[in-house]
């Protein structure tokens, strides 16, 4: 871990401007450091999804730059930055199986049938679908479909991984999951995560830090503790922080309760 | 098109009669039509009547066959030699209006009944339920729930339908005597006099009721199928329901059965009615005719058609439904424009433009205007059927380093590949049987089969007509069913 502090990403004063000025994003700059779990939280259409979408090539920067390892990237096509995405609706190939999703892409660069196979079923084990990968897409559940499509992107052997509100669509017991799953993912490939959320407690639970955004604007960049302790405006305060007390209030009094039986 | 062609037009004793003529039969026929068809598609989805997939196969058959054919089977039942009117040994008043209403509701209810069977299909059912434990009524349940869901596609249908019989010639053609409406004029003008002026001013007058169906659609936009059935649609066994959907789909099929069955009788007998003994000379002469000749024709213009057309539609909807641009907005709108055009306009126009041009006689011409004619709903398909796939696909390939091709070849199309099976039948089956816009385009070379009726209808030949409308209605069905099969294999 001693390559935390390295810089993975930097980024200086990336803006977007759209026509009806939803999503937009001035001047964002901030650094991801190497191995990081870093969460950009924030309400709909406050530009954090544009973010991502600038950050992987799928939409060019009206301005701005973006370096990766020291390397200006700004123009790099997606395929070319080292990085893998996972979309909400996971936008799996559902005319293929779960083998073909993951292996489809290492055929088409050409890698001989065979690798790309031994590959693909390495990593469809390492994510514990060993037994469904003849399966269809819609024949899993919505946590399966996830782990194919992180399969997917992992197989490419990226060093950064995007996520796009990755578990929106899914039930709180396979979160709960998925987010232990997650963390021992990076852990294991020490990949640099960046994880898009409008949920204040998924943001707190996973990340190293957390970056908050309102109105297309970076409002505070921090560790966990940091946010807590030092809201750094008044948008922090009541999005972030008031939100997560009130959550934990609520909670705190069955909490209590069960304490107070298991004592008895 | 000039002044001269309107004030020749209009001074014609024919020309208001006419007028009068078409908006009363398209009228009478719409009305009859959509209650024919509102009826057929409630007792299919609606009733729990037995035979539902053989029901859904047998209404839809008068589809197979051209307009002007169920003109020449209403002649043949119920004509002076009808088949009905020498039984009964009544005097025919089959032509004229009543045959121009009967014959335009066969040709139209089909397209009626599976408009209306989409919409009941996509009901959704909680409404219903929740009257039910409110203890509301039946009739109010049909004015509270069932009026107001069907108002918006009901009107859509009755627009359609309505251009689709305004704008036919086929039927008045055969069966409507000295009843003469505005296609039948343009026809004669057009295809028998050549006046190709006077031709396109009745072109115009034809396009009026097309293009207020068509702003009326736009801006009628149905969104009572995009929302989703939460809960499927619950029938009730109720006799007295039963006994009017079966009573409503045998007669029906009775009706339908007559007509097929009188093409079949004339067509295999030795000479209708005279020596009735079962013989081939029918098709023989058909044949000694051109009519294989053309069946080739017919053949490969709706072969190239269908695979030209479908490649057309394929790129056209990819563009529209996957490449959001402002662009891609006017050419949906382009294309779907194309619904409006009534096929003899549509004809008419492509003679002016095309005429001396090096393909003008050739089949590449029909293929081009069949094409343009009926691009509307293979490409309404394949823009709902991708529009249904992730939106983020291409960007999935994009960053996986797959090239936009491999995507579209490999996830976009397989996953459409039922709705392309469906398109490319779609153009097939309509450029077998379409005897409008071609028929000012094909010349001896290129004719296709189904114009051939015209001509058999024109020396009175019906024994023959009826020999092409069973050929058409054959392959037809034959490509029907291949299809049917595919899918249902695939589905499995």
């Amino acid at each position: 871990m001693e390559s935390l502090t390295k810089e993975k990403l930097k980024i200086e004063n990336l803006c977007k401007t759209f026509e009806d000025g939803k999503g937009a994003v001035s001047s964002a700059s901030f650094t991801v450091n190497n191995g990081e779990f870093l969460s950009i939280l924030g309400p709909s259409g406050c530009g954090k999804t544009t973010i991502l979408r600038m950050l992987i090539g799928l939409i060019p920067p009206t301005s701005g730059s973006i370096y990766k390892d020291g390397e200006d990237i700004t123009h790099f096509p997606p395929s070319k930055r080292g990085m893998g995405i996972v979309f909400q609706n996971y936008a799996l190939f559902n005319n293929m199986t779960v083998l073909e999703n993951v292996e489809y892409a290492l055929k088409v660069k050409k890698e001989t049938k065979a690798t790309a196979r031994e590959t693909a079923l390495e990593y469809i084990e390492k994510m514990g679908l060993i037994e469904h990968k003849d399966k269809k897409p819609n024949e899993l559940s919505g946590g399966q479909q996830q782990r194919v499509a992180i399969a997917r992107t992992l197989v490419l052997k990226p060093d950064i991984i995007l996520f796009d509100e990755p578990m929106s669509a899914l039930d709180i017991a396979t979160r709960l999951t998925l987010r232990a799953e997650l963390k021992a993912l990076q852990k294991e490939f020490a990949i640099t995560m960046i994880y898009i959320t409008h949920d204040q407690e998924e943001a707190f639970s996973m990340s190293d830090r957390i970056m908050v955004m309102d109105k297309s604007v970076i409002v505070q960049i921090g560790t966990p503790e940091e946010i807590l302790s030092s809201p750094a405006t008044e948008y922090v305060q009541s999005f972030v922080v008031d939100n997560l007390k009130a959550k934990v209030d609520a909670l705190s009094k069955f909490v209590g309760l069960s304490h107070d039986s298991n004592k008895k | 098109m000039d002044a001269k062609a309107f004030s020749y037009l209009f001074s014609r004793s024919y020309f208001w009669p006419s007028v009068g003529n078409s908006v009363l039969s398209a009228l009478v026929s719409t009305v009859i039509s959509i209650a024919i068809a509102y009826l057929l598609a409630w007792s299919i989805h609606r009733t729990d009547i037995k035979g539902k997939a053989i029901w859904n196969v047998v209404l839809v058959l008068p589809m197979l066959i051209p307009s002007i054919s169920h003109g020449t089977g209403l002649i043949m039942l119920f004509g002076n030699n009808g088949v009905i009117t020498n039984l009964f040994h009544t005097t025919s008043s089959i032509y004229g209006f009543s045959g121009v209403v009967i014959g335009s509701v066969m040709y139209s209810f089909p397209v009626a009944f599976l408009m209306i069977s989409d919409t009941l299909k996509y009901q959704d059912y909680a409404p219903y339920a929740a009257a039910k434990v409110l203890g509301i009524p039946p009739h109010r349940q049909f004015t509270g729930i069932t009026a107001p869901y069907l108002k918006k596609p009901m009107i859509s249908v009755l627009f359609a339908v309505f251009t689709m019989i305004i704008t036919d010639y086929g039927v008045p053609l055969s069966v409507g005597g000295h009843f003469k409406t505005l296609p039948v004029i343009l026809y004669e003008e057009a295809v028998g006099q050549l006046n190709y002026s006077v031709g396109s001013v009745v072109g115009l007058i034809l396009l009026i009721p097309a293009v207020i169906t068509f702003l009326f659609d736009l801006f009628n936009k149905d969104d009572s199928k995009s929302s989703t059935v939460s809960q499927e649609f619950v029938i009730e066994h109720k006799t007295r329901n039963s006994v009017i959907a079966y009573t409503t789909c045998i007669v029906v099929t009775l009706f339908t059965a007559m007509v097929f069955g009188v093409f079949y009788l004339q067509a295999l007998t030795k000479h209708y009615p005279l020596d009735m003994r079962f013989s081939f000379d029918n098709f023989l002469k058909t044949f000694d005719k051109g009519g294989l000749e053309y069946l080739v024709n017919s053949l490969l213009i709706s072969l190239f058609t269908a695979v030209v057309g479908v490649v057309v539609s394929f790129i056209l909807a990819y563009l529209t439904a996957r490449e959001k641009s402002r662009f891609a907005k006017v050419l949906h709108l382009m294309t779907i424009t194309s619904l409006a055009i009534p096929g003899l306009v549509l004809g008419l126009s492509y003679v002016i433009v095309f005429k001396s041009t090096f393909f003008y006689g050739t089949i590449i011409i029909l293929v081009m205007v069949n094409i343009v004619h009926f691009v509307a709903s293979p490409y309404l398909m394949l823009y709902n059927a991708m529009g249904k796939i992730n939106d983020n696909i291409e960007d999935v390939g994009s960053i996986l380093g797959i090239p936009r091709m491999r995507i579209i070849g490999r996830v976009i199309l397989p996953q459409c590949k039922f709705t392309i099976l469906e398109a490319m039948s779609y153009f097939f089956v309509n450029s077998m049987m379409t005897i409008s816009a071609v028929s000012f385009l094909a010349g001896l070379g290129n004719k296709p089969l189904a114009l051939l009726i015209n001509q058999f209808e024109a020396y009175s030949m019906v024994e023959c007509a009826a020999v092409v409308a069973i050929m058409i209605f054959t392959v037809n069905f034959i490509v029907k069913c291949v299809v049917g099969i595919i899918k249902r294999r695939g589905e499995k």
